[in-house]
């Protein structure tokens, strides 16, 4: 992958943060991994969104249509990365709070999928059931990324 | 802190290490994220991958 991304910060290698810059400004992003309980082999779900720009905490109901979309999806790609690089090749689960947002992710990683699909498997969950990840076909409810 | 400057690179890098990130596991949003996650896994599982 030589995709155009951010400086990414981390402290303990699950919790990493990059600032969004564009239009609307500097936004501050954190992606967080965390190990989703009872999953054997273990499973990490990314939580991905904007920082509230008060309490510093997570969430990803805002758009914030800072016209870097590309940008912002290549460096959430290096955090998964980095992650792995620092406790393994695991499943990574990812889907968005709400359908429209999974559907916005869904079309970000369609625009970049020549250059994530090199490095990455990624399913989609349709009907319950994981398929191997087309890009422009299904809507899908889910994702599941796993570093090749 | 990172500055409010553009600064992008290409490719895979290393992260930048720094004491001021936090950890936000727990966060609502996340803890939320996490619970949904452990649902939707506990009906559906991992992929087949004899179908790939």
């Amino acid at each position: 992958m030589n995709l155009e991304r951010y400086n990414y910060f981390t402290n303990d290698y699950r919790a990493y943060e990059f600032y969004s810059e564009g239009p609307k400004g500097s936004i501050r992003k954190l992606v967080i991994f965390t190990k989703v309980p009872d999953t054997e082999p273990p499973i990490f779900n990314l939580a991905f969104g904007d920082a509230h720009p008060i309490t510093g905490k997570l969430n990803d109901a805002v758009i914030s249509n800072n016209e870097d979309r590309d940008i912002v999806l290549a460096t959430v790609a290096n955090t998964i990365a980095t992650f792995c690089d620092h406790y393994g090749n695991h499943y990574i689960y990812a889907e968005g709070s709400t359908p429209s947002r999974t559907r916005l992710y869904q079309m970000g990683i369609a625009a970049l999928w020549n250059d994530i699909s090199t490095d990455f498997d990624v399913y989609g969950l349709k009907d319950n059931e994981w398929q191997a990840f087309k890009p422009y076909s299904l809507n899908y409810e889910a994702f599941l990324v796993k570093r090749k | 802190m990172p500055a409010t400057v553009k600064h992008t690179e290409k490719g895979f890098g290393p992260a930048i290490e720094s004491s001021q990130v936090k950890s936000h596991a727990n966060d609502p949003f996340v803890i939320k994220k996490v619970e949904k996650a452990r649902e939707t896994l506990k009906k559906v599982g991992l992929p087949d991958l004899t179908k790939k």
